[in-house]
């Protein structure tokens, strides 16, 4: 140990020089491992958006229960308290004919002119009832119930089709982690390879001279954290890049995505990038080491 | 320190470079061996190191055991060792006081000592003033003096030059002979090979020993 840390200059100028000898090659190496780490940053970061959106989505859960028009307002009251005590209810609120045209409004924006052209209101009262959507098949049955109820209008099917989407996507991200890592390894341990190949005479004299095997493997640990840590810090930023501008597109079309903001999704995507990496790179360095010890 | 015990050594393609050899050198020796090119000389050494195993017979070398020693306790040997190869083995692309500072950086010779260390020996092998150049832009008499400087340096137990005086002058030769036989001590013990039985002072030598065709044909010195 201490004889590393007395030789830590030695080591990284050894690894430069050996990063120096093979220019293009280790050029070459360098650009795909970059281009491995982006498509996984790209992956990784939609998977924290799905994520996010699920537990937003969920978390915001809530049935519109329509009644029929005859209900009068205090039986209205009367019905939402009734609701209430369904268990898995989180609460109910109201909501008038006029509240939910000014509701409508408000998401249509600028589109909301159309609704000039409506005699009258078009829109319904209803009972916003939030609930806890582990409850909710229970708490449907129970509506249904209740005398004077027209319809229930829920995001159950929604919800269950992002879950499906997201399992495939995640099963799909989890492969492709896996795919992509494979090859980081696979080219980590290449370079390593020939930096052993292209130095076994000196690893040979330093062998003869009573060096551990430590002292003499360092240099080229140091070359394969180099190469993976620098390529995952550039895909971090070409990713931060890549993340800024699909929101720039996004925040027009689909303005109520409960999307993460950007600094955080940046942030803990180059938090997970670099930390894998590190993996790799110490990973890959020590099976090439591995492999050419054997040879 | 050493003892060797009807020591043979074959190599893969079933050349016998050593042929069943006796010797003992103890501590604080002075060991020339000579022979003719392709007699074993550098085979010996080889086995020496532990860079060859034996092929049959014993070898000892201070408490290691050649023919079943592990790897650690090969290196822990070559790290008593200051070794001088007769192709010298300088890394290229570093300067002689690297290739010299680069023997003693996993012994346990302090860090702030190498470079003092490094550039007095390379003063003592009249290399003062080539302390910054490649290695490969070096004389292979120049080299062979890095060589040298770099064994002297790691403070070892045991020197084995293989032909360090090969391609030197005879000023040079007998400047480099003299160093090397001025590092023997009771602790010690200094084996060089060589052709140049002329250049040989066999009033410092305890033990010279004449090898041809793998087999010790003289064995004589000033104290054996
Ligand atoms: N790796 C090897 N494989 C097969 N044969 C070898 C090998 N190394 C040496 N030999 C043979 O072993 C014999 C002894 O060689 P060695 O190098 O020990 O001689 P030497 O006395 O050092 O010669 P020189 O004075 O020329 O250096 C020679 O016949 C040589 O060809
Ligand atoms: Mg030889």
């Amino acid at each position: 140990m201490k004889t590393i840390i007395v030789n830590l200059g030695y080591f990284i100028k050894e690894s430069f020089i050996t990063l120096k000898t093979n220019r293009l090659s280790n050029f070459l190496s360098f650009v795909s491992i970059t281009l491995a780490f982006f498509l996984l940053a790209l992956v990784i970061t939609t998977w924290i958006v799905s994520l996010q959106i699920i537990d937003v989505l969920e978390q915001e859960a809530e049935f519109n229960v329509f009644f029929h028009e005859a209900v009068d307002e205090p039986s209205r009251i009367l019905m939402a308290e009734s609701i209430s005590d369904i268990s898995g209810v989180v609460s109910t609120r109201v909501v008038g004919e006029a509240e939910a045209l000014q509701r409508m409004e408000e998401i249509l924006g600028e589109e909301a002119q159309v609704l000039a052209y409506f005699d009258e209101n078009p829109f319904d009262a209803f009972i916003e009832v939030k609930v806890d959507l582990a409850q909710s098949e229970a708490i449907i049955a129970a509506l249904q119930e209740i005398p004077d109820v027209r319809s229930i209008r829920d995001n159950q099917q929604v919800l269950d089709q992002i879950r499906n989407i997201t399992r495939i996507q995640q099963f799909l991200g989890t492969l492709f982690i896996v795919a992509a890592g494979a090859a980081t390894l696979v080219v980590i341990s290449h370079i390593i390879r020939q930096g052993i190949y292209h130095n076994r005479e000196q690893i040979n004299t330093l062998r003869l001279l009573g060096a551990p095997e430590s002292f003499i493997a360092l240099p080229f640990l140091l070359v394969g954290l180099v190469m993976t840590v620098g390529g995952g810090l550039l895909a971090s930023i070409m990713t931060g890049a890549a993340i800024n501008m699909g929101y720039a597109q996004m925040s027009g079309p689909i303005p109520y995505l409960p999307l993460p903001t950007q600094v955080v999704l940046i942030r803990n995507t180059t938090f997970i990038i670099v930390f894998l990496s590190l993996l790799l790179g110490i990973g890959g360095s020590v099976m090439g080491l591995k492999t050419s010890k054997e040879s | 320190m050493i003892t060797a015990e009807n020591l043979k050594l074959q190599y893969t393609d079933g050349t016998e470079a050593l042929k069943g050899i006796d010797f003992q050198i103890n501590k604080g020796e002075l060991v020339y061996i000579t022979g003719p090119s392709g007699s074993g000389k550098t085979s010996l050494i080889k086995l020496i190191m532990g860079e060859e195993k034996p092929t049959s017979g014993q070898l000892k070398v201070l408490e290691h055991t050649m023919k079943t020693e592990n790897p650690q306790g090969i290196r822990d040997l070559r790290q008593k060792i200051g070794p001088v190869f007769q192709e010298l083995k300088l890394i290229n692309g570093r300067t002689s006081l690297e290739n010299v500072m680069l023997g003693m950086r996993f012994l346990s010779i302090p860090r702030n000592q190498w470079k003092i260390k490094a550039t007095e020996a390379l003063d003592k092998v009249r290399l003062g003033h080539k302390i910054l150049a490649k290695a490969e832009n070096l004389s292979w008499g120049e080299r062979q003096r890095v060589a040298i400087a770099r064994a002297i340096t790691r403070k070892p137990r045991l020197i084995l030059a293989d032909e360090p005086t090969g391609n030197l002058d005879v000023e040079n030769a007998v400047n480099i002979l003299n160093i090397l036989n001025s590092l023997r001590d009771e602790e010690t013990t200094v084996i060089i090979t060589t052709h140049a039985t002329h250049l040989i002072d066999e009033t410092a030598a305890t033990q010279l020993m004449h090898i041809e065709n793998g087999l010790i044909h003289l064995n004589g010195g000033s104290h054996s």
